[in-house]
């Protein structure tokens, strides 16, 4: 199944979803949810996929690897019909399938379990190797946080995708400048380029940029940064988003960032 | 063991095209011909543990069965949370063959000593363990378990013992019977210096390729004896003591690492665990 352009999911629907569930649920770690709802929109858009048909045989494959943005993903999953809002509100919660982390036994569409940070992007490579090994023309997407990239493994695992020559393999990497208080990586782009990967760089919370970049003929293992804000969309939450790491809204507090949510264009 | 690994795997290969081996550039120059035979299906990726673990996990999700070799420290030690996540939590389970054993290469020091592998491994949900103790070991076990739908370790010495044993699958084998009150339990390689240290003494010996799942019906057998435990590992022990009701002396790793330097027979004798310590235990 692919969307055209023109009914693309609401990324601020999704946002004030992602509030939602956090309040209903207790659960979910919003900031890094909402750095990456376009780069997640923009992916399914571009994926061949099929939400009746999770495991078809020739579909394209995404890792989530900064696996604690799941809120946001379960609820990019929910716009494109592997799950429910009903049960996106369940996340964290003793009878719910969706964790804080996803589970690929447990949701469909997931392709590998993520949590620790610094797995998915390997995993990835191996799908990537076994897809290439096939001969197929599938394509394998995985998304990285810069906060995951202070992991080594992830800098293992780019150096053996463009060692062997990967070229179905693109690295969407969230620069959503969460370590700011620790190990920084100022310059992800020109990094991913002296690893070895087709690296270029897009507003994160350009859909259409994103698109277009995903579009673009890759020339070898494809990295695209995506320059985003953690919390994008609420001044509180841009605002001090450490202290909204994993904490979810009051009530009043919902009221305010959905005020400011929708007093942007995101 | 090592070559024995190489030559089953090749075999195997021919005829099971989801074989993929993964080498983090140890034992490459001994593929060669697997690598010839089959360059697709033949990396030597690099030294990165993580990455050749969490790849292979990639591997298995696209219906591959990844085989993944290097020195046994860094195999399951360096990436231990590569296996823990990307293989078993993740259900994408590979062959992990290590080499080296515990002081195997006692020259290399403590860096390369595999310390907590087979504990580790054995800890895990969802994995089995293997420790062959000789060439025929090796090959019964990796052409029985290969394709098995869970994690295994395939923990390899350079050392061998010298016996020609039946073998079953999942069961530890009496190598000896004796008609005293003690039995001796081992595991691998370690049955040569247990059979040696074993000469003239009226005792049982307990003998197990397969360390999980263990055969706990064989010890339970000899459960009024005197369980003692001989190994070069974590793991044979806790997994004898849980055949309730006895009490289990343990001759293993003690609570340093090996400085010594040398053979493995030195690196032995440093930690306690000759022929002679051995035997001195067995006589207790």
């Amino acid at each position: 199944m692919k969307r055209t352009m023109k009914n693309l999911p609401d990324t601020t629907k999704i946002r004030e979803n992602i509030l939602r569930c956090a309040v209903a649920s207790g659960h979910g770690h919003i900031p890094t949810s909402f750095s990456i709802v376009e780069a997640l929109v923009a992916v399914y858009a571009t994926m061949k996929h099929d939400p009746g048909n999770p495991l078809a045989e020739d579909r394209d494959l995404f890792v989530l690897s900064k696996g604690h943005a799941a809120l946001g993903y379960y609820c990019v999953l929910a716009e494109y019909g592997y799950l429910t809002l009903e049960e996106c509100m369940t996340i964290g919660t003793a009878k719910s399938r969706l964790g804080c982390h996803p589970d690929r036994l447990k949701i469909p569409g997931v392709e590998a379990s993520t949590g620790s940070l610094g797995h998915g992007i390997g995993i990835a490579a191996g799908m990537a190797l076994g897809i290439k090994i096939r001969g197929s023309s599938r394509k394998v997407y995985t998304l990285v946080g810069d906060g995951e990239a202070n992991e080594g493994s992830v800098w293992e695992a780019i150096m053996v995708a463009v060692d062997q020559k990967l070229h179905n393999l693109t690295i969407l990497y969230d620069d959503n400048r969460s370590q700011v208080r620790c190990l920084q990586i100022p310059n992800p782009l020109e990094r991913l380029a002296a690893f070895g990967c087709d690296a270029q760089e897009v507003d994160g919370h350009d859909v259409n940029a994103i698109l277009a970049a995903l579009r673009t003929p890759a020339k070898g293992v494809k990295a695209i940064v995506c320059r985003t804000e953690k919390g994008r969309g609420c001044a509180t939450l841009l605002g001090d988003f450490h202290a909204w790491h994993r904490r979810s809204p009051s009530q009043a507090e919902l009221d305010i960032l959905l005020r400011e949510l929708h007093a942007q264009t995101v | 063991m090592r070559k024995q690994f190489k030559d089953t795997f090749f075999d195997l290969a021919k005829s099971d095209p989801r074989v993929v081996m993964i080498l983090g550039d140890i034992s490459v120059y001994m593929f060669r011909d697997f690598q010839a035979q089959f360059p697709d299906r033949f990396y030597n990726m690099g030294i990165c543990e993580q990455t050749l673990i969490s790849a292979a996990a990639g591997l298995r999700s696209q219906g591959f069965i990844p085989v993944v070799h290097t020195i046994g420290a860094f195999l399951t030690e360096r990436a231990m949370e590569q296996i823990k996540i990307d293989l078993v939590y993740n259900d994408y389970p590979a062959c992990l063959v290590s080499c080296g054993g515990t002081v195997d290469w006692a020259w290399d020091g403590p860096s390369h000593q595999a310390w907590v592998d087979v504990s580790f491994m054995r800890n895990l949900p969802k994995t089995q363990v293997f420790q062959p103790g000789t060439k025929k070991e090796t090959d019964f076990l990796i052409r029985r378990h290969y394709a098995d739908p869970i994690t295994s370790y395939f923990r390899l010495s350079d050392f061998s013992h010298p016996l020609d044993l039946k073998m079953e699958a999942f069961r530890g084998i009496v190598v000896k019977r004796g008609q005293g009150n003690t039995t001796v339990i081992t595991a691998g390689a370690m049955l040569d210096p247990v059979l040696k240290a074993s000469e003239g003494l009226d005792v049982t010996i307990l003998y197990f390729h397969t360390i999980k799942p263990f055969d706990h019906e064989l010890v339970s057998q000899f459960a009024n004896t005197k369980l003692k435990v001989v190994h070069d590992s974590h793991g044979l022990f806790e997994a004898v003591c849980e055949v309730a009701g006895r009490s289990v002396e343990k001759l293993g790793l003690p609570d340093h690492f090996c400085g010594c330097y040398g053979t493995v027979n030195d690196a032995r004798r440093d930690i306690g665990l000759d022929v002679g310590d051995i035997g001195e235990f067995l006589r207790k």
